[in-house]
């Protein structure tokens, strides 16, 4: 029995480096018909490679905002300078809360925030976190909050991705990487928010569905909040307008209210409050276009500033001179 | 618990050196450790059926208790049909009372009357028809006094429900399983290196052939209507390489995970691709079940002796009923059928004993002859399978009549290259292996290490790069 336990092992490790070679080797140079599960998508879609490497230049600013793609593309920086604020879009397609994590993990020091604008999609808290694990370890350098995050996801995909980003970053490629600011319908925006061109829904009925929340999800945002809270960062939840459809759709939405009314925070869900058209204001049927997305941020500021959300951040300001 | 799971890369490892280090000192401990991880790896999935198990366990256990000090014929067929109604009581309640509620619903609307019976909220407990068989053997050979009735509980419950082949077998015949609980197992490391290996090629034909062929034919066949009859066909074919490399890949897990704890399982598949007729195709096919078949229904009915009308009878009975085992579907018997009509000219023509032996033997390549014959009897199979992994036979109609269009010579809707690569190479290594055991059962031994260590590495690497990111069940666990 001890032979078989040691050749076995001797096995696995000789087959374990094998494999990390035959990822880079296929990863590098094979057809896209044998990388089925490896995704290294850099520079792939929403600018995330852009936003990452600007948020390492940025520092000291009022606000955060945090969440999916409705954050980087609902938040606008540009709207809330006018108003006076300076601020940071860290958000990324389907971006769950062990994502936020890392994200947190790795910028929150150096950003120093204020505020955290926390964009809660509650589609968020039901996904594996596979898609925006991807995105992420194939825009930033990778270190062991990348491998904790993946092994966290528990998928053959990340893994592989994982094992070709690593590979990437130490032979400079991500370095020398250079993403357009302009592709196809997007444009980067400095602060980390992607303008689309503009476009209109048309607007369809959705099936109806239950929201099944995951633990791991659940956990990890409550840890996010945590990590804020002893930063002395105030979090403000907010949930973005969709199209009514969709937003109708999710048959326990109650039940994920309930949820964010209990982490004793201010939370804001403008599907209930904001009047939007599904056609004129969405560019899809969960996503604002341009239009929208100045309706939406001045009713957000005139809501912050109605519940005196930004005379905290000045006194922050005045007790940090 | 799922062979293809991380549960199962946890649990194996833990209760093989526990079996080995632990609970090794006496037979007692040992079988009583395999009942107990059995149970442990039944109840993961639903610990309710559990007591299905142990029930059964004990009726059969009892009556073969009862059957060996019974000498009245009449009082020992009526213990046989005691196990028979409970066993398959339990089997038809739970795998079929549906089937003839809908059926008997059906009939009565065909002539126009409608009834009101709602169909029962009945859930499959996995393995029922394995287990159930497995014990029925057990009472049918003390029956027929070609086996001793056991007095070791423990022994007869660890033959029950051993965990490696409890849920989709192969069948064990209890005269081959159950006297190897009898004896006290001592590890023997060529045997377990030999289990690794077969595991390793199982989990290829699972988790690479099976799961990438199954995501081709769930989109060519979800909606036959709309695609080209190349994508159906292809799916159809594809299809035939999923359940082989599925079924027979569970089947290699189970009997490479028995060898690892000493324990020998039949064979249940050999090779049946390469098949020269029906009949040799159902020599190589789920040998435990056909075997089964064979001993218990089939030769009681007469078998092959008498005259033509009870050839023909006998053959569409074992067919249609080994179609019924399979599941509660009209597409189940009709595959049952038309592998009988395929079977019968040869059983008339007294031709369904001519390829006993291994296809062109001792040869790299097969003959023309042996290739024209193969790939004929391949081509009645995958028209076979049509009904077998249809939902319905309007679904069959449907894909039948949309691959024979036009539009068979069109590029397929999906791309198959990789698949097709994947089979390419699968089908060339089981081909140079199918004088043995399994496909890799000798492949490389006398190569040096580093090599064979890279060819067992390459099967890795294929299962890493091309499996599902999420754990896909078995198909024959819905049996």
């Amino acid at each position: 029995m001890k032979k078989l336990l040691l050749k076995t092992g001797l096995f696995l490790g000789a087959s374990s480096l094998i494999y990390i070679v035959s990822v880079i080797i296929i990863g590098e140079f094979a057809p896209s018909m044998f990388k089925k599960n490896i995704s290294y998508k850099i520079g792939a879609y929403g600018h995330l490679n852009t936003r990452l490497k600007e948020a390492k230049n940025t520092s000291n600013i009022d606000i955060l905002f945090l969440g999916s793609s409705h954050s980087y593309r609902g938040f606008d920086p540009r709207i809330f300078k006018e108003h006076g604020f300076t601020s940071f879009n860290l958000g990324s397609s389907s971006q769950s809360h062990l994502q936020t994590e890392l994200l947190l993990d790795r910028h929150l020091q150096k950003l120093n925030p204020k505020t955290v604008i926390y964009e809660v999609y509650p589609n968020v808290f039901t996904v594996d976190g596979v898609e925006s694990t991807l995105d992420i370890i194939s825009n930033e350098p990778n270190d062991l909050g990348s491998v904790l995050m993946a092994l966290e996801t528990f998928n053959i995909k990340v893994y592989n991705t994982l094992i070709l980003s690593i590979y990437k970053n130490y032979t400079g490629y991500y370095d020398s990487f250079k993403e357009p600011k302009i592709k196809a319908e997007d444009t980067y925006i400095n602060g980390g928010f992607v303008e689309k061109e503009i476009q209109f829904n048309s607007p369809s009925i959705k099936q109806s569905k239950q929201l099944t929340i995951s633990p791991i999800q659940l956990k990890a945002f409550q840890r996010n909040l945590e990590k804020l809270k002893q930063q002395h960062v105030d979090v403000i939840l907010v949930q973005a307008p969709i199209n009514k459809n969709t937003y109708q759709s999710w048959e326990n939405i109650e039940e994920f209210t309930e949820i964010m009314n209990s982490q004793k925070l201010p939370y804001y869900d403008f599907n209930k409050t904001i009047k939007l058209d599904d056609s004129l204001h969405f560019s899809d049927h969960h996503h604002l276009n341009q239009v929208g997305v100045k309706l939406f941020n001045k009713d957000l500021i005139s809501t912050l500033n109605r519940d005196n959300h930004f005379d905290q951040m000045l006194a922050k300001d005045s007790d940090t001179e | 618990m799922l062979f293809n799971s991380i549960d199962f890369v946890i649990f194996l490892p833990i209760v093989l050196l526990l079996y080995w280090y632990v609970t090794n000192s006496s037979l007692k401990l040992q079988n009583l450790f395999v009942t107990a991880s059995s149970y442990l790896f039944y109840g993961w999935w639903d610990y309710r059926f559990l007591s299905l198990i142990f029930f059964s366990s004990v009726v059969d256990f009892l009556i073969g208790r009862k059957l060996s000090n019974e000498a009245n014929t009449n009082k020992r067929k009526l213990l046989l049909w005691l196990s028979l109604i409970i066993n398959l009581g339990l089997l038809g309640y739970f795998k079929y009372s549906n089937f003839f509620i809908d059926s008997f619903v059906d009939a009565f609307l065909f002539f126009g009357k409608r009834i009101d019976v709602q169909s029962l909220n009945i859930i499959l407990p996995v393995g029922i028809s394995f287990y159930t068989f497995q014990t029925l053997s057990y009472t049918i050979d003390v029956y027929k006094k070609e086996l001793k009735p056991t007095k070791d509980f423990i022994s007869f419950t660890a033959f029950v429900s051993f965990f490696p082949q409890l849920v989709a077998g192969p069948i064990e015949r209890a005269s081959n399983l159950l006297p190897q609980f009898y004896k006290k197992r001592t590890f023997d490391y060529n045997k377990a290196v030999d289990g690794l290996r077969q595991i390793l090629w199982g989990l290829f034909k699972k988790m690479v052939v099976a799961d990438l062929c199954a995501e081709y034919v769930n989109k060519a066949f979800e909606d036959p209507s709309q695609e080209k009859g190349s994508t159906l066909l292809l799916g159809a074919i594809f299809f035939a390489f999923q359940i082989y490399g599925d079924f027979s890949g569970y089947s290699d897990i189970a009997i490479g995970t028995s060898r690892l704890f000493g324990f020998n399982l039949n064979r249940n598949f050999a090779f049946p691709y390469f098949s020269r007729d029906i009949a040799e195709f159902w020599r190589r096919w789920h040998i435990s079940l056909s075997t089964w078949f064979r001993d218990y229904l089939y030769i009681p009915l007469g078998g092959s002796k008498g005259n033509l009308w009870l050839k023909i009878r006998n053959t569409f009975i074992i067919f249609i009923v080994s179609g019924f085992w399979h599941g509660a579907n009209w597409t189940f018997i009709i595959w049952g059928a038309l592998n009988a009509l395929f079977f019968l000219p040869l059983l008339l023509r007294k031709k369904n004993r001519r390829n006993l032996d291994n296809p062109s033997q001792g040869k790299i390549l097969p003959s023309f002859a042996d290739f024209l014959k193969i790939a004929s009897t391949f081509a009645l199979t995958v028209f076979a399978w049509i009904f077998f992994r249809a939902e319905n036979l309007t679904h069959a109609w449907k894909i039948i009549i949309g691959i024979f269009n036009s539009s068979l010579l069109g590029r397929p809707k999906y791309h198959p290259t990789l698949i097709l690569l994947i089979i390419f190479i699968f089908v060339l290594i089981e081909w140079l292996g199918r004088e043995n055991e399994y496909a890799i059962e000798k492949t490389g031994h006398s190569w040096p290490r580093p090599i064979r260590w890279a060819f067992y590495s390459f099967i890795c690497c294929s299962i890493g790069l091309f499996m599902q990111t999420n754990e896909t069940p078995f198909v024959y666990f819905q049996f």
